[in-house]
């Protein structure tokens, strides 16, 4: 993992390395400027007030003036170039991350929850990405050191030594002090942080405990949290302020330690007093580009760890292998199951005719999963295969296969758009390549994204013919999963707007919804999982009806154990224990099946 | 006996329900929420990220709730700057000493700090007099002893400054988790969970940043500032005229900086709570995604909104570089100044060159603390605004003090208040018909359950008693109509009806989520019922347990406890194996102490909602509401649901709302809405034999459990085929 988080990171730089040159080259002009300030106020004392020489000043002056110009110029297009390259790196991690999470071969998730992908995808693509600031910050610091470091050796050598010895004694003094206390307040504050998640877990679960009248107790275990998180706090601050106490002493201390060196020679007569005052504000400088490097450090070392956590996703083995076979044209929809061996299923065979309709009864929900994965191909199966049309899934790429085969989980997403917007999210266009057009194309001109831009008028510019038909099939859709009562009872019909994950709906419409998107993408071959759980009966018995109807002559898989959807499959087979045990249309098993019986009735 | 009035307005001035959230005793905060002036400026989608939900303008019209009717978007109040500071100023009171303490701490470590340019100064005078090198060890070793006082006191002042802060930051955060708990959810329906949590995490996290750095921060720097400028002044006040050359340079940048930073920076954590969200969206739906293949598109959105937040970052960045660039003016403008007016005091014989280096170090050493003074009071801003949203949630009026139970002329005077509730006088009148004339299925109510049969008998057993109850979530679309129902002390209700027939805001009315816009929801509690069990803690008179779930994060023992604080760990086994949930909780790997929710262990949506029932069974309530809750975990899990919930409301009086019809057949009663009226009411065996709505329902329900299925045309022609229907090879 190291070295492929490292190639993140090396990718990272590359990628922008134009950005973090351009950056650096004016980086380093800043800090020239800034390590030439103090040079030059030593001089303009030297050269100008010692003598009362108001031309020198002057003249002293608009050099001054230059170098600000230098500086500013550099600090502001520099830091510019460097937080550019940062945010553009981070952005095409981002994207690559996004990519490889969509995969059709899958495996990147890794059992990571959504949240924790969402954070690698944003907070650690910005810290791998801010490695580029860091590099061009430190190539700048170095240059500042460079230069105040030459400015003070041509100063006085003896001196220039004391300084250039002393400033990174002194930041190793300090770190070295305050790494006891950095180490504890690191803990302390992930303490401190604790208590915030408790209050967010509170209100996120706030609906249960108001249901529950829990609403006192939970206050008082807040309370407890925050009690126990103030006092790891305060321990954590006290720790920093002595931290930062300690830092300013030694500041102080070696600050005297110049102006005696510095102070002795200029009492010999080896230095003037304007180098003296160069040499005291140079030794301040410098405190400033090596302080980056730790910083430098610290962000790397972020970055490194941050890139790890990244590599780990890209680099994630895809669960199932494309396979090099074309999808048979047309797809007929034949799908044969021969000795699949996968999660709880043993041996299994199974044969579905091309334009069936098949109901599964699985006693286990377990099983019924695990055939789910196989058919839609989330999953090889151990052993045995799966065919389409007798080609072996194996043999085809998932993206192709998907185009074939529809699995339509149980709990499917809605995603945050209209209600239209969701239901046509599946139809395809001829070409085969969904809608919604390249990467490009969604950014409006201004910048802003355009949610989902309605796809379906952009089409009813190219051909209105089409157009037509396309709304005539949602709406058969949208009916045969009586989803156009949920349409009905929005305020804005299908342009309502549903949230994020549809959460604006109740659980029965989702589901309503979610069955209509996987009806209007008319694949070949269709399973649905249980898409009829949250609905009532009437309802229920409305869209089996629908689903047969719209189905018809297409191969439909129905997994489930609803009696209603059940009895309108040609054929049904129960799945008990990871074998088919029986296998007859749904009123033969009812009657003699009692395993079946007990499965689908209760 | 005493009543219980739910649902009925504590102010009596509300004839209507305004959109106006209750302010009355809250007389600083800001009347008018954000957005809420503009409830029509829908943005071009919802967002109920946290960020998106803070912006003003940004509250657009949320979808439909699950129960019906759509609803405007209505945040949280803000308060208002005064009310802010006041804020401040009150929770600053019990800490006046160490404020003050803290304070001149500060003071005193920075003053001291500042003589170490003059004694620099001594030095340089000391070379110009030509002094032998010795007389330099006295200035040096003043040096030291200035660095170790100034290290010492600056510690000693950074800790207790952040000592006050932090814990003035956990006594408001603890403030406010109490208002927001407690707050009433039809509020915090209306404010959408997002606006609360985004207070809850966004908000206190920005202020507790502020508090942490920026605060001590700010006063070190403005400290330094304020007392060097005085320190220039010791030295010479022309040394200070000229150091404030770079003043107006400095402040008019900064309100150059401020006006254009406040709007950037809010769109900038739109943006990137749009990113986050569009993120989860694709993110949490990959599999979906992959299905549908949505890859292209889905991977363009994602794109499309960090490039969005990448350009707004990068015009952020182009300000503050900006901004850098003027204070450069400002501090090559003020340095020039000094080394002009150290020339001319030098030269006129007022300065020594010692003196006027050492304003030239006093000057060149403000850099730091001015810059850094100008770039925090940004993050002061943001903190200020954080504040002023957790302010205004800490300033709402606390509801209802609950636990001493009602009195009989409360119950009187509330039941007026019902009475004028009603929102137009023929409405009332019609929903006193309703009461008197008591139709069919009322009277169904009243005669079903034997135990509410006489009226004296009645009053001492009935539970829940709803009397014309009327809803809406908008006006003009009516959710909920005339609904008179009574449920008898034990009695197990099934609610039953399409989607969208009001069962859902019949069960949010009775559960008290909702306040009713007509007619009145009354939980007469027994005496035995009203006492309260525990110190602390009040037994819940109902419970709603709904099908939206959540596990939370610590150990599942933590969890349950949250519904019986003082539950010892038999109790919580014994509630766990109540709904049949005891197998799988002691089989985690390590027990009741297992750590579930956010980040830990992850249990199936199942296993989420025996837990939930299990709650319920530990709240103890006499009451149960059940809403769907079996729902979400597909046939065969619902089935294992239904047998817990049963076990879990055992004893209860229960309205279950229920779209399997096995859970009402098994009712004591099934009451059954359409419209948002209930259309029957009745025993399972006698609404099927009455051959109306239920009887249809039921018609569907077990014909498709029959053993005569529908037996369309074409079934039996797919059955004859030999090459269709599944083969079964051994």
């Amino acid at each position: 993992m190291g070295r492929s988080g490292r190639a993140v990171l090396g990718r990272a730089v590359k990628g922008q390395w134009r950005g973090v040159a351009f950056g650096s080259a004016l980086g380093m002009a800043h800090q020239a400027g800034e390590a030439l300030v103090p040079v030059l106020i030593g001089v303009v004392v030297d050269q100008a007030i010692a003598r009362g020489d108001l031309g020198a000043l002057l003249r002293w002056l608009a050099a001054l003036a230059v170098v600000y110009l230098a500086l500013s110029f550099g600090f502001r297009f520099g830091a510019r170039a460097g937080e550019r390259a940062a945010e553009q790196a981070a952005h095409a991690l981002r994207v690559a991350l996004v990519r490889r999470v969509l995969d059709p071969g899958g495996g990147a998730g890794n059992g990571r929850p959504p949240g924790a992908l969402t954070s690698i995808a944003t907070e650690d693509a910005r810290r791998a990405g801010a490695v580029n600031m860091a590099l061009m910050s430190a190539v700048s610091a170095l240059a500042g050191l460079l230069v105040g470091a030459v400015a003070l050796l041509r100063v006085s050598v003896p001196l220039g030594l004391t300084v250039l010895a002393g400033t990174p004694v002194l930041l190793w003094l300090g770190h070295l002090l305050s790494k006891p206390l950095e180490h504890r307040s690191e803990a302390e504050q992930e303490r401190a942080a604790h208590a915030s998640g408790v209050a967010a877990d509170l209100v996120a679960g706030l609906r249960v405990l108001k249901g529950i009248g829990a609403e006192a107790a939970a206050v008082a275990r807040y309370r407890r949290t925050s009690r126990d998180s103030l006092a790891a706090t305060l321990r954590a601050t006290r720790a920093e302020a002595l931290q930062n106490g300690v830092v300013l002493a030694l500041t102080g201390g070696f600050i005297a330690v110049v102006a005696l060196v510095g102070g002795r020679l200029a009492a010999q007569g080896d230095i003037s007093l304007g180098q003296l005052v160069s040499a005291v504000g140079l030794a301040l400088f410098l405190l400033g580009p090596l302080e980056t490097f730790s910083w430098v450090n610290a962000e790397f070392a972020q970055g490194r760890a941050s890139a790890a956590r990244i590599a780990e996703v890209l680099a994630a083995p895809p669960a199932v292998v494309p396979g090099g076979r074309p999808l048979p044209v047309p797809v007929r929809g034949a799908v044969r199951l021969r000795g699949v061996t996968y999660g709880g299923l043993r041996d299994l065979d199974l044969d579905v005719a091309a334009g069936d309709t098949l109901g599964v009864a699985a006693t286990d929900p377990a099983d019924a999963a695990a055939l789910l994965r196989c058919l839609g191909r989330r999953s090889d199966p151990d052993s045995g295969t799966v065919e389409l049309d007798g080609v072996p899934l194996r043999d085809l790429s998932p993206a192709d296969l998907r185009t074939a085969i529809l699995v339509a989980a149980h709990d499917a997403d809605l995603f945050a758009g209209t209600l239209r917007a969701n239901v046509t999210a599946g139809l395809r266009d001829d070409a085969g390549t969904p809608h919604g057009g390249d990467v490009t194309v969604v950014e409006g001109a201004a910048g802003v994204p355009i949610p989902d831009a309605p796809r379906p008028a952009a089409e009813a510019a190219a051909d209105p013919g089409r157009a037509m038909e396309a709304a005539a099939d949602l709406g058969r859709a949208m009916e045969a999963a009586a989803a156009d009562e949920v349409a009905r009872a929005l305020p804005d019909g299908l342009d309502s707007l549903v949230g994020e994950h549809g959460r604006s709906l109740s659980g029965g419409q989702r589901q309503r919804v979610a069955l209509a998107r996987a009806l209007a993408a008319d694949r070949p071959v269709l399973v649905l999982h249980d898409p009829t759980t949250a609905v009532d009966a009437v309802t229920e018995a409305r869209i089996a009806a629908g689903i047969r109807d719209l189905r018809r002559g297409r191969t439909t898989i129905l997994v489930t154990t609803s009696p209603a959807l059940l009895a309108i499959a040609d054929h049904v087979v129960l799945l008990d224990r990871g074998r088919i045990t029986g296998s007859a249309p749904h009123a033969d098993l009812l009657r003699d099946d009692i395993t079946y019986r007990t499965a689908v009735l209760a | 006996m005493n009543d219980r009035t739910l649902g009925t307005p504590k102010t009596t001035a509300a004839p209507e329900e305004t959109t106006t959230p209750e302010t009355t005793t809250a007389p600083e905060t800001s009347a008018v929420p954000e957005g809420a002036t503009a409830p029509e400026t829908a943005a071009p989608e919802k967002t109920a990220t946290p960020e998106g939900a803070t912006a003003p303008g940004m509250a657009a019209r949320a979808g439909s709730r699950p129960g019906g009717g759509s609803a405007g978007r209505e945040l949280l109040p803000t308060a208002t700057p005064r009310r802010t500071w006041a804020a401040v100023r009150e929770s600053l009171r019990p800490h006046r000493g160490a404020a003050a303490g803290g304070f001149a701490v500060m003071v005193a470590a920075t003053a001291i700090g500042l003589l170490t340019q003059p004694l620099l100064g001594r030095v340089v005078d000391l070379v110009a007099e030509r002094r032998p090198p010795g007389a330099l060890t006295e200035p040096v070793v003043l040096l030291v002893v200035v660095a170790v006082t100034q290290g010492l006191a600056t510690a000693l002042g950074l800790s207790l400054v952040s000592r006050l802060g932090e814990t003035m930051l956990a006594r408001l955060r603890e403030r406010f988790v109490d208002r927001a708990l407690r707050l009433p959810l039809e509020q915090l329906e209306r404010a959408g969970s997002g606006d609360l949590t985004a207070r809850v995490t966004a908000d206190v996290s920005r202020v507790a940043e502020a508090v942490r750095t920026a605060l001590p921060e700010l006063a070190r720097s403005l400290l330094t500032i304020v007392l060097t400028l005085a320190a220039l002044a010791v030295l010479d006040w022309r040394f200070l005229a000229a150091a404030l050359v770079a003043v107006p340079v400095q402040l008019h940048t900064a309100r150059w900086y401020v006006r254009r930073a406040v709007p950037l920076y809010a769109g900038q954590r739109v943006a990137a709570g749009e990113m986050q969200q569009q993120l989860l969206d694709t993110i949490g739906g990959a599999a979906t995604v992959r299905a549908f293949r949505l890859e292209r598109e889905h991977a363009g959105k994602a794109a499309g909104r960090s490039r969005a937040a990448l350009d707004l970052t990068m015009r952020g960045v182009g300000l503050v570089l900006r901004f850098y660039s003027r204070l450069h003016i400002a501090e090559y403008a003020g340095l020039a100044a000094v080394l002009l007016a150290g020339l001319l005091l030098v030269r006129g014989g007022s300065a020594s060159l010692g003196t006027a280096t050492a304003a030239a170090l006093y000057f060149h050493s403000l850099f730091g603390p001015v810059n850094s003074a100008l770039v925090l009071m940004d993050d002061a801003q943001v903190a200020a605004a954080g504040l002023a949203r957790l302010v205004g949630v800490t300033d709402l009026p606390v509801p209802e003090p609950p636990p001493t139970p009602p009195t009989s002329e409360t119950r009187a005077a509330s039941e007026g208040a019902t009475s004028q509730v009603g929102t137009a006088p023929e409405e009332r009148a019609a929903s006193r018909g309703a009461m008197s004339e008591a139709p069919a299925a009322s009277r169904a109510v009243t005669s079903q359950p034997p135990a509410a049969e006489g009226v004296v008998a009645a009053e001492a057993d009935v539970a829940v008693e709803i009397v014309g109850l009327g809803h809406a979530y908008e006006p003009g679309r009516p959710v909920l109509r005339d609904v008179d129902l009574r449920l008898a002390r034990g009695e197990r209700v099934a609610l039953i009806g399409a989607s969208g027939a009001g069962k859902t805001t019949l069960a949010k009315l009775v559960a008290g989520v909702h306040t009713p816009a007509t007619g009145s929801v009354r939980l007469p509690v027994p005496e035995r019922d009203a006492l309260v069990p525990g110190p602390g803690t009040t037994r819940p008179v109902v419970a709603l347990v709904t099908q939206e779930t959540h596990v939370f994060a610590g150990p599942l023992a933590e969890d349950l406890r949250l519904a019986g604080p003082d539950a010892t760990d038999e109790e919580l086994r014994a509630a766990l194996a109540r709904v049949g949930a005891l197998g799988w909780a002691e089989a985690l790997p390590e027990g009741l102490l297992t750590v579930v929710g956010e980040g830990g262990h992850r249990l199936t949506a199942a296993q989420v909602q025996q837990l939930a029932l299990a709650r319920l069974v530990l709240a103890d309530p006499p009451i149960a509401v059940l809403d769907e809750a079996t729902a979400e975990a597909g046939s065969a899990g619902a089935r294992v649901l239904e047998r817990s919930a049963e076990r879990a409301i055992e004893g209860r009086t229960a309205l279950i709302v229920a779209h399997r019809l096995t859970q009402a057949a098994t009712a004591d009663r099934v009451v059954v809405m359409d419209g948002g009226r209930i259309v029957e009411s009745g025993h399972h065996d006698e609404l099927r034999a009455a051959g109306g709505p239920y009887a249809a329902l039921w018609k569907a329900w077990s014909q498709a459990r029959s053993e005569l299925p529908p037996a369309p045309a074409h079934d039996s022609e797919a059955l004859s085929g030999p090459a269709s229907g599944p083969l079964l090879t051994p």
